[in-house]
């Protein structure tokens, strides 16, 4: 049963981003949007900086130069805290719960910036996208297994209604089945409820089949765009992946 | 029999200051990952505080509320003005081991610059003596014993059902997510130090009040106690703290009656040894 | 100036400067952070103090003690080391790595006071509280303790012992061995993968830092009389950390500036305030405790290195140390400098596996000049002569001794595992891993992320350890064999993050790696320079020829921690290749690594593989695979998925599915 979901989307758009952890840069001009509706997808080999780069769009990671723009409004650099308030959720690839606080905790957490009245309504329409978390809401988060994790972290975020969803490889250590699950029915559903969805995935084939575009990282850089179908069909779409490179990657110390 | 139900008075009193003392200490060390060894300074300067308005002729629960405040205030300080500035540059665990003993340093001798190194006392009525099942305690200790379970409640309604305390346990947890989430993790840290700064005053007093005489350098035994209970229960969990308190205070004390008083401390130091080396996260503590 | 003044103020400069040498060394050297150290102090000066003292029956029986032999000096001197360094034996437990460093320190401290609660209530034990009195002075039979001409040789022969110690631990610390130490220090898992026995180190600081503690308590002891719990407070330990923190830790001519600034100057100086009925009782010595503290914070804040910051050891060429460079003098010293098979810590013995008669000498170490190359020579780490020309040597010469060592085919399997799992919190990283590495092969490793590659080379390196499954290294299995240990058989690894010994310049970390170097062990650094200096100089010149192939000589003085993060990576594979290793174990080399130059190092190991080392190579980048390895391993999922040349892989659509289903 669907949810009627409807999330105020608002676009995105990175233009010349270049950040790193303190020494070389770890991405460098990376330029990137995603439009309200559609699942973006951030593709490539290890070490080409898509974590780095969602990183850096959430305030965490220091952008040292290129702007981000949500909506009207710019965040570059800004904390993640003030990000947050800019109705932008972030679901991190690992400790992307707070484990020792229960299901529901967690999503008051999530709702942490909402009044009071809020919350509970929002609680119950997290539940309805979710509604294996229902029976679990009493569980400390840390106790749930790893698909359930995921869509802890994911609810969480939804507390929020965000115009922006980033997404860091949602279905690593997952079974492929539940993979498959939570991208093809949760995250597409984030896109068609409204928002602006960047993904990082390594799962290349699963994430292109939900994906409106697709960026393809290499070294660090943007090194293809384009729909699925106009990637798919590049012969060089696979090498790419398998040692196309021409770049080293830099990986952060 | 007597024995044993006057430990057990002695005990709950104990446990009463040390519940008190470990709550503040262990939520300190869960938000900003610091082992603030200086707590037990901050204590006695408390106490010290305490007197000093006791001095002026005002009854010594003023001064409790006066030493609140300043120990607050002075915990922030010490938090923002020194402990977040080393961190914030990388600074190594052990070196902040050194840091906050140094800050020990400044704050029991500064104490003991100014109020000498006699021993003091309140000037205070312990109030009638009142017998209960066994147990003979004055109204004085009812009072510690009162105040302390009074915090404990709040401590427990502040974590479980307030949005603070929900973003108190989440900072602690998770702080990058807990920022994710939109909560100025930075305004919650200092709110935690500012609440657990009042705690520390409190105990210091109640200590002082439950100690009779004491000088500047009264609280380095009991700083072990607190560290025993904290560990005991798991460093960052304030229920563990509630529990190691009352296991090591109930253990002191009735040891006490049976062992030498010399020894009382001696279980506290080897329970909290024995922690260190098989369970680091204490008791309630995850398993690492 | 009052003579007696003076004597005390320099008996106390010795006792706390021995002291706090012991704890510099401790440390400021071995990274040993103690906060239990006065109890070495204590032991001592209690060990002194019942080795001297008659029976406790005498002087009245108001005394309660354990021992009373009333043995003569120097005897109670030699007691106090003694029972420094055993006691601080049991504390290697507390130290290791297993604890967070804060809470390990919070433990020690802890001790500490237990320890001091524990004496004070324990009268038979050392009189408790009130502690022992009447100590007698050495010598006292002989001469007169009160008189002038007493004390001024006391105060000789404790200075005396101040120096000595000072000589001792700056002749261990110059040493390579010290070198160790302080590689430990800055990154002991790296030290350890380098063939470093750090249990071993750390006993040996610990006890050294022990005795040295104890003797000083001894001296004090029996300067003073006197010795009680009052005296060894946790304070004392938080004194003399203040001390090394301020004089300069890792410096031990800070350590005695400290000791001279700290306790000593503060005492001074209180002399030399007025002092009024006005003022409160205790404040003066309550002041001195703030600026204690006070000092603690500052120097921490604004200078952490202390005042005298540990000294930049800058090394020249070889033409420094001993004679100049000619072919028959290298010969000569080649012969001379042969390390017998106990020179480095113990399990040394197993040295002699690593250089299997096909085997010729790795990079950088050209035989001798003069093609009837005494192998033995070569093996003692001699090897002189830069290879900065770039060519290579084929090995020369079979040792008739080792001619039937192993078998002599090239594709001989060198590293194989079997059925390896690695198995953490219900998640199986690698699910039953089962692969062979050939010698001389190049061989890589690849997969996507959370194939469990790097996990694999951990347990292949022993770092970590494995959960089922065997691996065997050329015919030995060495599942249950340390890291450091596998180190010494030749099986080195490097590391993916930056593991450079940061406070360490680029030379000092290339040395290091150096195996089997005479210097590099507790007796050859007490033994001395003339001792280990010919090792030394056959390091050097082999470093030099590494820093010039790499095109990094004139970083050779450089601190490591300095370097650009390709130079660190550079600085890393380097090390590596100083171990004299058989087989390397190779991180993500190239991560963070210039194009042009991952090129070149790529040559190197190919160039290495054609004269019989082994590599086996994790990493990200394909392109590399393809150019440089063969065979290549796919890793997926924890287990191996197939193997080949790159071009082979890419054809194949399992391959390719793993890369893209991720």
């Amino acid at each position: 049963m669907s949810a009627e979901l409807t999330l105020p989307g608002v676009p995105l758009r990175a233009q010349g981003i270049t950040a790193g952890y303190g020494g070389d840069p770890v991405i460098r001009g990376i330029t990137v949007h995603a439009m309200p509706g559609e699942v973006v997808s951030l593709v490539g080999p290890n070490g080409s900086g898509k974590s780095t780069l969602l990183k850096s769009l959430v305030g965490i990671v220091q952008i040292s130069s290129g702007t981000v723009l949500v909506g009207d409004r710019e965040v570059t650099n800004q904390p993640p805290e003030e990000i947050a308030r800019a109705a932008v959720g972030y679901v991190p690839q690992v400790d992307d719960v707070f484990a020792p606080l229960s299901v529901k905790e967690n999503l008051e957490m999530g709702g942490y910036l909402l009044h009071r009245k809020q919350v509970a309504e929002r609680v119950d329409r997290v539940l309805a996208v979710f509604p294996q978390l229902a029976p679990m809401l009493g569980r400390a988060a840390g106790k749930l297994s790893g698909g359930e994790r995921k869509m802890l972290a994911m609810g969480r975020v939804l507390m929020l209604s965000p115009g922006v969803f980033l997404l860091d490889e949602p279905t690593a250590n997952l079974a492929p089945m539940v993979a498959t699950a939570l991208l093809e029915t949760h995250v597409r559903q984030l896109a068609t409820s409204g928002a602006s969805v960047l993904i990082v995935e390594q799962r290349a084939r699963a994430v292109l089949a939900i994906s409106a575009r697709t960026y393809v990282l290499g070294g660090g850089e943007v090194r293809m765009e384009g729909t699925p179908a106009e990637l798919s069909a590049r012969p060089d779409f696979v090498d790419s992946f398998l040692g196309g490179g021409r770049d080293r990657a830099v990986t952060p110390e | 029999m007597t024995i044993f139900l006057s430990s057990l008075g002695f005990g709950l009193v104990t446990a009463s200051v040390l519940a008190i003392a470990s709550v503040g200490f262990t939520l300190q060390f869960g938000v900003t990952d610091v082992l603030n060894l200086a707590y037990g300074a901050i204590m006695i300067a408390g106490a010290f505080v305490a007197y000093l308005v006791n001095q002026a002729g005002l009854s010594v629960w003023i001064g409790l509320l006066v030493a609140v405040v300043v120990c607050s205030l002075g915990s922030v300080l010490l938090n923002s003005g020194v402990y977040t500035p080393f961190q914030r540059r990388g600074t190594s665990a052990i070196t902040m081991v050194i840091v906050s003993l140094g800050m020990t340093l400044i704050i029991e001798f500064g104490v003991q610059a100014l109020a000498g190194g006699t021993a003091v006392s309140y000037t205070m009525s312990q109030g009638a003596t009142l017998q209960a099942g066994g147990l003979t305690l004055t109204v004085v200790q009812i009072v510690v014993i009162a105040l302390s379970v009074l915090v404990m409640a709040s401590v427990h309604v502040l974590l479980r059902y307030s949005k603070l305390g929900k973003a108190m346990r989440a900072t602690a947890a998770n702080k990058t997510l807990a920022r994710n989430c939109g909560i100025r993790t930075g305004r919650v840290i200092t709110i935690t130090w500012a609440l657990t700064g009042a705690l520390c005053g409190l105990a210091g007093v109640v200590f002082a009040i439950d100690a009779g005489s004491f000088d500047a350098t009264a609280t380095d035994l009991f700083l072990v106690l607190i560290l025993a209970a904290v560990f005991l229960g798991g460093p960052g969990q304030a229920y563990g703290a509630m529990l190691g308190a009352v296991i090591i205070g109930l253990a002191t004390e009735i040891s006490a009656a049976y062992i030498t008083a010399d020894y009382k401390y001696v279980i506290a130091f080897v329970a909290l040894l024995v922690m260190l080396g098989v369970r680091p996260t204490g008791l309630l503590g995850a398993r690492t | 100036m009052n003579t007696f003044y003076l004597i005390n103020l320099l008996i106390y400069a010795a006792v706390d400067a021995t002291a706090c040498l012991g704890l510099s060394q401790q440390f400021g050297v071995g990274g040993v952070t103690n906060f239990g150290f006065i109890i070495f102090q204590a032991a001592g000066g209690y060990a002194a103090a019942v080795l001297a003292m008659p029976h406790d029956s005498a002087n009245g029986g108001f005394q309660s003690y354990i021992g009373g032999w009333n043995l003569p000096f120097p005897v109670p001197w030699i007691g106090a080391a003694v029972v420094g360094g055993v006691i601080a034996l049991p504390f290697t437990f507390l130290v290791g790595r297993r604890l967070r460093g804060d809470f390990a320190a919070v433990g020690l401290l802890v001790t500490a006071v237990l320890l001091n609660l524990l004496v004070t209530n324990f009268r038979p034990l050392f009189n408790g509280d009130a502690g022992l009195s009447l100590i007698p002075a050495p010598l006292q039979g002989e001469f007169n303790p009160q008189s002038a001409s007493y004390q001024w040789g006391f105060t000789a022969v404790a200075l005396f012992l101040c120096v000595l110690v000072y000589l001792l631990l700056q002749r261990i610390t110059q040493s390579p061995y010290g070198r160790s130490l302080r590689a430990m220090r800055d990154n002991d898992v790296v030290a350890d993968s380098l063939g470093k026995n750090l249990l071993s180190l750390r006993t040996a600081m610990l006890v050294l830092g022990g005795a040295i503690a104890g003797l000083s308590g001894g001296i004090l002891v029996s300067y003073i009389s006197t010795w009680s719990p009052a005296a060894w407070g946790y304070a004392e330990t938080v004194v003399l950390f203040a001390a090394v923190i301020i004089g300069g830790a890792g410096n031990h001519r800070g350590a005695v500036l400290g000791a001279i600034l700290v306790p000593v100057g503060f005492e001074e100086v209180t002399r030399f305030i007025p002092t009024s009925n006005n003022l409160p009782p205790n404040l003066i010595p309550s002041l001195q405790w703030v600026a204690i503290g006070l000092l603690i914070v500052v120097f921490l804040w604004l200078r952490p290195q202390g005042i005298l910051p540990e000294r930049k050891r800058v090394i020249g060429g070889a033409a420094q140390v001993g004679q100049p460079d000619t072919g028959w003098r290298r010969l000569a010293r080649a012969g001379v400098a042969r390390p017998e098979a106990g020179a480095a810590d113990s399990g040394a013995g197993l040295r002699d596996d690593r250089f299997p008669a096909d085997r010729p000498a790795p990079l950088a170490r050209a035989e001798p000049e003069g093609g009837s190359s005494d192998r033995s020579a070569a093996l003692g780490g001699a090897g002189q002569g830069s290879v900065g020309d770039g060519e290579r040597r084929e090995g020369d010469g079979v040792p008739p001794a080792a001619a039937s060592r192993g078998d002599g085919e090239a594709s001989a399997v060198v590293l194989e595992g079997v059925g390896v799992v690695r198995e953490f919190g219900g998640v199986r990283a690698v699910n039953g891993v089962s692969f062979q590495v050939r010698r001389g092969t190049l061989t890589g490793l690849i997969g996507p992320n959370g194939a469990g590659k790097s996990t694999l080379l951990a347990m292949l390196a022993g770092t970590l350890p494995v959960t089922s499954g065997k691996i065997v290294y050329r015919g030995q299995d060495i599942t249950g064999v340390p890291a450091f240990r596998r180190a010494r058989l030749g099986l080195v690894r490097t590391f993916q993050l930056a593991s450079e010994f940061k406070r360490l310049t680029v030379m000092e970390n290339l040395l290091t790696a150096v195996p089997g170097h005479r210097g590099d062990s507790f007796r050859g650094a007490i033994l001395g320079k003339r001792y280990w200096q010919a090792d030394e100089g056959a390091a050097i010149t082999r470093a030099e020829a590494v820093l010039a192939r790499f095109g990094l000589e004139r970083l050779a003085n450089e601190y490591a921690g300095d370097l650009s993060g390709g130079q660190r990576r550079l600085v890393e594979i380097m090390r590596a290749l100083m171990a004299e290793p058989s087989m390397l174990l190779l991180d993500e080399p190239m991560a963070g690594v210039h194009p042009n130059l991952a090129r070149q190092i790529g040559n190197e190991l190919v160039a290495l593989c054609h004269e019989g080392m082994t590599i086996l190579m994790v990493e990200h980048e394909l392109a590399i695979m393809d150019e440089f390895c063969d065979p290549v391993v796919v890793m997926a999922e924890g287990a191996v998925l197939a193997e080949g040349t790159m071009q082979q892989l890419r054809a194949r659509t399992e391959v390719v599915e793993a890369y893209l289903v991720g």
